[in-house]
């Protein structure tokens, strides 16, 4: 019984394929709603498995929304390094496995829906049909890139909480980039306070000494189409005085940072390279106030990375 | 021998599963480009699987093949030199250094390493067809190992250990607060970790 609402959709499809994609658009839509608001919504525990280029690795998740609405999240690499992160609100409570300096630097930032119309710009969203993960029934998404700078995401949502059961990164010729995929997903049992004690080495996280900023001394020549700015930072660096800039990009979906700093008298080289689905793209620029290097970090496609790079102005220049 | 049956054999002799018979048959072809690339092409695919570091350009037997084809005088005329031996010497010496500076060049950087054993598993990812404007001049499928240009110093290639990992780090650990699934981001930071 089922298979016939599809086949008549499918028929409708043949018929009229305007209002068959009108109709899957709302559908789609309809699923990624569910899933930005899934997490808030349900308390879940389980394990999952992600894969990029050279590296496979084990995680357990338990996530659990309380009375009040706020969410606690325990995350624990299960093999290898015992990686751990607490967070409530998604904001870092402690964090093991990585050096703790860099974690002073990170700061809890605006939470962002996903916003299916903004997506819809950029990517061509369609609805594929079904799928089976971790044992669970999943409707399967697709997000295809309308251009070259970014790359396509094939979801598997949990039909019953909307849930991402599953998340492939694929490139424009279809080569799968990073999986992540649950294998174990009990979205019914209640999880107790101990599943969610982080173990020992779970560092508390000082809060964040720099704050966010709006406003920066550099200027993007060129993004990529859809993609704003999402977050600013600049900061002194401890060990120089000079100042580092940092900015993070979106379109919704995929995000990208832009790292710029001053070279003293250093010599470095221009570099490119690919670390699974990340592209990391550095450029020596020479400007009126010295020499910078700028580096972009994200899932974007290396072209895309480099043209950024290549497109980073101070601001007082870019106003002529 | 056909095209398959060879590959087979090829990849039998990576798994040391080869007989007597299947060797020999590998070795008479040995000196086929074809076979060689697809035995070097076998040893990226091993090395992927066993995260392992790999110059698959390392072509030993063509490198002492050229080298030796350099060193004209020695074979010929002139035999019982003392200095025929240094020559000798001085072939292998050759052919060590260009193994030493690659294992140096591709060792140091962890970005490195990885992009280099994907470099073949992922060939269409970096020969993306660019529209747009001529930014990307250089922008060529063979630039894309880490430091462009050659003779990248210590102190330069110094730069790109200290700072790229710390942004790659930053990137993935903030674009865990953006958005809507957490654990994504959380579990890509988690795979740069402990390497």
């Amino acid at each position: 019984m089922r298979r016939f609402p599809l086949l008549v959709a499918l028929l409708a499809g043949l018929a009229s394929p305007v209002q068959a994609d009108q109709l899957a658009d709302a559908d789609v839509a309809g699923w990624l709603t569910r899933m930005a608001a899934a997490e808030r919504a349900h308390s879940y525990q389980g394990t999952f498995v992600y894969e990029r280029n050279g590296s496979f690795s084990t995680h357990g998740i338990w996530h659990r929304v309380e009375a009040n609405g706020q969410v606690r999240e325990r995350l624990l690499q299960l093999d290898g390094p015992a990686q751990e992160v607490l967070r409530v609100d998604g904001r870092p409570q402690c964090v093991s496995g990585a050096p703790a300096e860099q974690l002073a630097d990170a700061a809890p930032l605006a939470l962002r829906q996903l916003a299916a119309e903004q997506l819809a710009g950029h990517y061509e969203l369609r609805s594929v049909g079904e799928s089976r993960v971790a044992g669970r029934r999943a409707v399967v998404l697709l997000m295809l890139p309308r251009d070259q700078h970014r790359y396509g995401f094939e979801l598997h949502l949990d039909r019953l909480t909307a849930l991402p059961l599953k998340s492939l990164l694929l490139s424009e010729q279809g080569q799968l980039l990073e999986r992540f995929q649950f294998t174990q997903l009990d979205s019914l049992t209640l999880l107790s306070e101990q599943a969610l004690r982080p173990g020992v080495s779970c560092l508390p996280i000082k809060s964040a000494v720099t704050p966010l900023t709006t406003a920066n001394h550099w200027h993007a020549g060129w993004l990529p189409p859809g993609f704003n700015l999402l977050a600013a930072r600049e900061q002194a660096d401890p060990a120089s005085t000079a100042l580092l800039t940092w900015l993070m990009f979106g379109d919704g979906l995929a995000r990208f940072s832009v790292f710029i700093e001053p070279l003293q008298g250093e010599s470095v080289v221009n570099t490119r390279s690919q670390l699974g689905p990340t592209a990391v793209v550095s450029k020596r620029m020479p400007t009126a106030a010295g020499e910078f290097m700028v580096t972009v970090v994200g899932e974007i496609p290396p072209g895309s990375a480099e043209r950024v790079a290549l497109a980073m102005r101070p601001a007082q220049e870019s106003t002529p | 021998m056909s095209r398959e049956a060879l590959q087979e054999s090829l990849s039998a002799l990576m798994d040391n599963e080869t007989d007597e018979l299947e060797l020999r048959r590998v070795l008479a072809a040995s000196g086929e480009g074809e076979v060689r690339a697809t035995w070097a092409r076998y040893q990226v695919a091993r090395a992927v699987m066993h995260k392992e570091l790999l110059e698959p350009r390392l072509d030993l037997a063509a490198a002492v093949s050229a080298a030796l084809a350099d060193e004209p005088a020695l074979a010929s005329s002139k035999p019982r030199l003392p200095w025929r031996g240094l020559g000798r010497l001085a072939v292998a010496a050759s052919v060590t250094v260009a193994v030493l500076a690659g294992v140096r060049v591709y060792n140091q950087d962890d970005l490195a390493a990885t992009q280099l054993a994907q470099r073949d598993a992922q060939p269409l990812m970096q020969a993306r067809p660019l529209q747009g404007p001529a930014v990307l001049a250089g922008y060529t499928t063979n630039s894309v190992a880490v430091p462009q240009g050659q003779g990248a110093s210590d102190a330069q290639q110094r730069w790109q250990q200290q700072h790229l990992p710390a942004y790659v780090r930053q990137h993935a650990q903030q674009a865990a607060f953006i958005g809507t699934q957490s654990a994504l981001p959380y579990a890509r930071a988690a795979s740069l970790e402990g390497r």
